[in-house]
């Protein structure tokens, strides 16, 4: 996330900076923690059937996003 | 222990040394730790050891009790001791009149006078011996094989430029982390078509994958710390990469790979999930037949109670003597001391 | 052969001349040598781990079921996954796994870190007691069930006799009792795996460098305020470390918990792997099971995924 970003050319920082991988990284480690509590919380059944899209898609999602660039 | 580093030519020139870490010392902070608050630090600290031991103390005071002395209430701590436990491990009996009994004669040996006071006589020898026996055949086979593919691919991995290196050092440690159950089905069934199951190579296969991902990245993070300049000043020498490989790393990799085997073979020995659903005689291994003695002479705590020191022993030994080497490999590589 | 290569170059002529050159020619190239050393392994782990992973896949699209090899095997699309994310069976094995997860994981974290504080003021013989405290979680944990069934023994067992003598609860059956069960296997796994928290909180605490409690010292922090700025947020990625670990494998949790209780008595301790073992080889529904493998399997490679994370963020 500290990188130097801007000391690269500006027309590919922006492309970068979409692609970039810590914060996406970071939203699909969010998703597989938010789809685990799904799968073990007490208090919703719903919840519990939906638990392992959200786990999925978090996980495809990581695998994917972090083949971006730094 | 880096005097293998001498029969690389390289040597004189070289100012690398290799990366010896010093000995860390535990840091004392100005101020915080005084006489008392160490003092009783240490007080508090012994009290959980000391209290942590009581189940391996008391297990281990079992296996020298009577059967009727292990389920005595209150619980003794004060008993007579005696090998009836470990007889009873190490032989099946079965019971019979005392008329019998009197008609055999004298009792030819100190265990067969042990069982008879019981109204017992042996009738063989039990599988213990057979069951620890797997253990030890697959424990060194798997860690034997899964070190010597290990070194190869850490040394790959550290050295040269492989192709997608991240993702597949990933994928290497992520077959560490499927759950075993899980993996279980289909080898089982994969094993049921190719005849392997219940067998000892079938075994150690498999305990040799689980712990190839582990061995990889343990030895990798080992062959990193060697610096490249060993190898580099030894194919200028006119080695070719083999032979650094071979006369000038693996020398110096001798303490990781000695801490990975260990690691290994302690996972090996442990294993239990695998064993349970893959083995039922031939390969049995020794977890998952400690827990049945219970069954075989009805609640004979002594006999389980020595199966398992037996079993832990050589754990407990190895984690005492070689603690360091092992604080490496059961946190990935994450503490490094 | 090799010998003969090896006593030719001698140590003073060793620049990069022609010998060195052919030398490293003859070998076989850098390429063909990493995929000579990495092959095997990949080749292994392909045939033990990937192939079987993506047959588990295949399975649980099916009714197939491993006890009856001549039936029909029936594609059954995502039925299996339905069943099973709609059970209010299975909700309730991953709320007990839930309780056994946090629990344990709460309790070690404090005592592991606190033993590490303890033990990182540096007393006499710390080393030994730390090797001592290490010993549990070293040992076969399928082992470490079967024992403490024995203290833990209603009548006779150690366990219940020290409780009772301390706080006078009377026999206490920590099997047996469905109100106590959750709890034994907590226990037990705390006294297995503290010491592997401390050990890492060790780590974290000796990676800080002694100036910057020197420096605290001139602003004239207090102890609180040391713990807080200091200590914590440069143990706080070891603890993490630890707990993710150790979190993934609890989740996974089946060999201890097997031999202890046996998912009982009834299901309140049937943690998710023990009721996938019981569908799996003793009612033999493979694609049924095949599919709660999947939905375990991707739920801790997801976790992994955080836990490489945060591995290689410790390390570097």
């Amino acid at each position: 996330m500290s990188h130097p970003a801007d000391t690269r050319p500006r027309r590919q920082t922006t492309r970068r900076r979409i692609f970039r991988r810590g914060p996406w990284e970071n939203a699909a480690t969010g998703l597989i923690a938010l789809g685990v509590i799904m799968l073990m919380q007490p208090f919703s059944f719903a919840a519990f059937g939906w638990s392992f899209a959200v786990i999925l898609a978090g996980t495809v999602g990581f695998v994917i996003v972090s083949h971006f660039p730094e | 222990m880096t005097d293998a580093a001498a029969p690389a030519p390289a040597s004189g020139t070289t100012s690398a040394t290799p990366a010896k870490s010093a000995p860390r010392r535990l840091p004392l902070k100005p101020g915080e730790a005084s006489g008392g608050a160490r003092f009783f630090a240490g007080l508090l600290v012994i009290g959980y050891a000391l209290i942590a031991m009581i189940p391996l103390v008391w297990i281990f005071a079992t296996s020298f009790k009577s059967p009727p002395d292990s389920i005595a209430y209150p619980p003794e701590v004060i008993f007579e001791p005696t090998l009836e436990g470990y007889v009873n491990l190490f032989t099946s009996r079965t019971r019979q009149t005392a008329e019998y009994i009197e008609s055999l004669g004298p009792p030819q040996t100190w265990y067969e006078e042990l069982v008879r006071k019981r109204n017992m006589v042996i009738s063989g020898p039990s599988r213990f011996a057979d069951r620890y026996w797997n253990s030890v055949v697959i424990g060194f086979g798997s860690t034997f094989l899964a070190v010597f593919l290990g070194t190869l691919a850490a040394y790959a991995f550290s050295r040269f430029k492989v192709p997608l290196k991240d993702d597949l050092m990933f994928f290497i440690l992520s077959t560490r982390m499927m759950p075993p159950i899980a993996v279980a089905i289909p080898i089982y069934l994969m094993y049921r078509e190719l005849g392997l199951s219940d067998t000892a190579a079938g075994m150690i296969l498999l305990y040799t994958a689980v712990n190839l991902s582990l061995s990889v990245w343990l030895l990798k993070g080992f062959v990193d710390e060697i610096p490249r300049e060993y190898e580099e000043a030894a194919v200028v020498d006119g080695y070719t990469r083999l032979q650094a490989f071979r006369k000038v790393i693996l020398p110096q990799m001798r303490a990781g790979i000695a801490a990975t085997a260990i690691f290994c073979l302690i996972f090996a020995w442990n294993e239990y999930a695998f064993a349970l659903l893959l083995t039922s005689g031939e390969a049995q291994t020794a977890p998952p037949f400690i827990p049945i003695i219970i069954g075989e002479g009805g609640l004979d705590w002594p006999a389980v109670a020595a199966g398992t020191t037996l079993f832990l022993l050589p754990v407990v030994i190895f984690t005492v003597l070689l603690r360091n080497q092992l604080l490496r490999g059961i946190t990935f590589g994450a503490v490094r001391k | 052969m090799t010998e003969q290569t090896m006593s030719t170059p001698a140590p003073q002529q060793r620049t990069a001349t022609a010998p060195g050159l052919t030398g490293r020619l003859r070998g076989l190239s850098d390429r063909a040598i990493a995929w000579l050393f990495i092959g095997p392994t990949m080749l292994l782990l392909l045939a033990i781990n990937i192939f079987p992973l993506i047959w588990t896949v295949y399975l649980s699209f099916t009714n197939y079921r491993a006890n009856q090899p001549g039936r029909e095997v029936k594609w059954v699309g995502t039925r299996n996954y339905e069943r099973l994310l709609g059970s209010e069976d299975i909700w309730g094995y991953l709320q007990a796994t839930a309780h056994f997860v946090v629990w344990t994981m709460l309790l070690q974290v404090i005592l592991g870190l606190g033993l590490a504080l303890l033990i990182n003021r540096g007393f006499r013989t710390a080393s030994f007691w730390t090797t001592l405290i290490l010993i549990p979680m070293m040992l076969s944990p399928a082992v470490v069930g079967t024992f403490w069934t024995y203290i833990f023994q209603p009548q006779t067992g150690i366990f219940s006799y020290i409780i009772d003598w301390f706080a006078g609860t009377g026999a206490l059956d920590m099997i047996g009792a469905p109100h106590l069960a959750p709890w034994t296997i907590v226990i037990v796994d705390t006294w297995m795996w503290t010491p592997y928290i401390m050990l890492l909180c060790l780590a974290g605490l000796r990676s800080i460098p002694p100036y910057l409690y020197e420096a605290a010292e001139i602003d004239r922090a207090n102890a609180l305020q040391k713990f807080w700025y200091i200590t914590l947020p440069r143990v706080l990625p070891f603890l993490m470390l630890a707990v993710l670990f150790r979190g993934i494998e609890n989740f996974k949790m089946f060999d201890m918990v097997v031999e202890l209780t046996s998912g009982g008595p009834g299901s309140v301790t049937e943690l998710a792997s023990i009721n996938l073992k019981r569908e799996a080889f003793e009612n033999w529904k493979t694609g049924y099971s095949s599919a709660f493998a999947i939905i375990l399997f991707v739920t801790v490679f997801g976790l992994g995924n955080i836990y490489v994370k945060a591995l290689n963020r410790v390390k570097s």
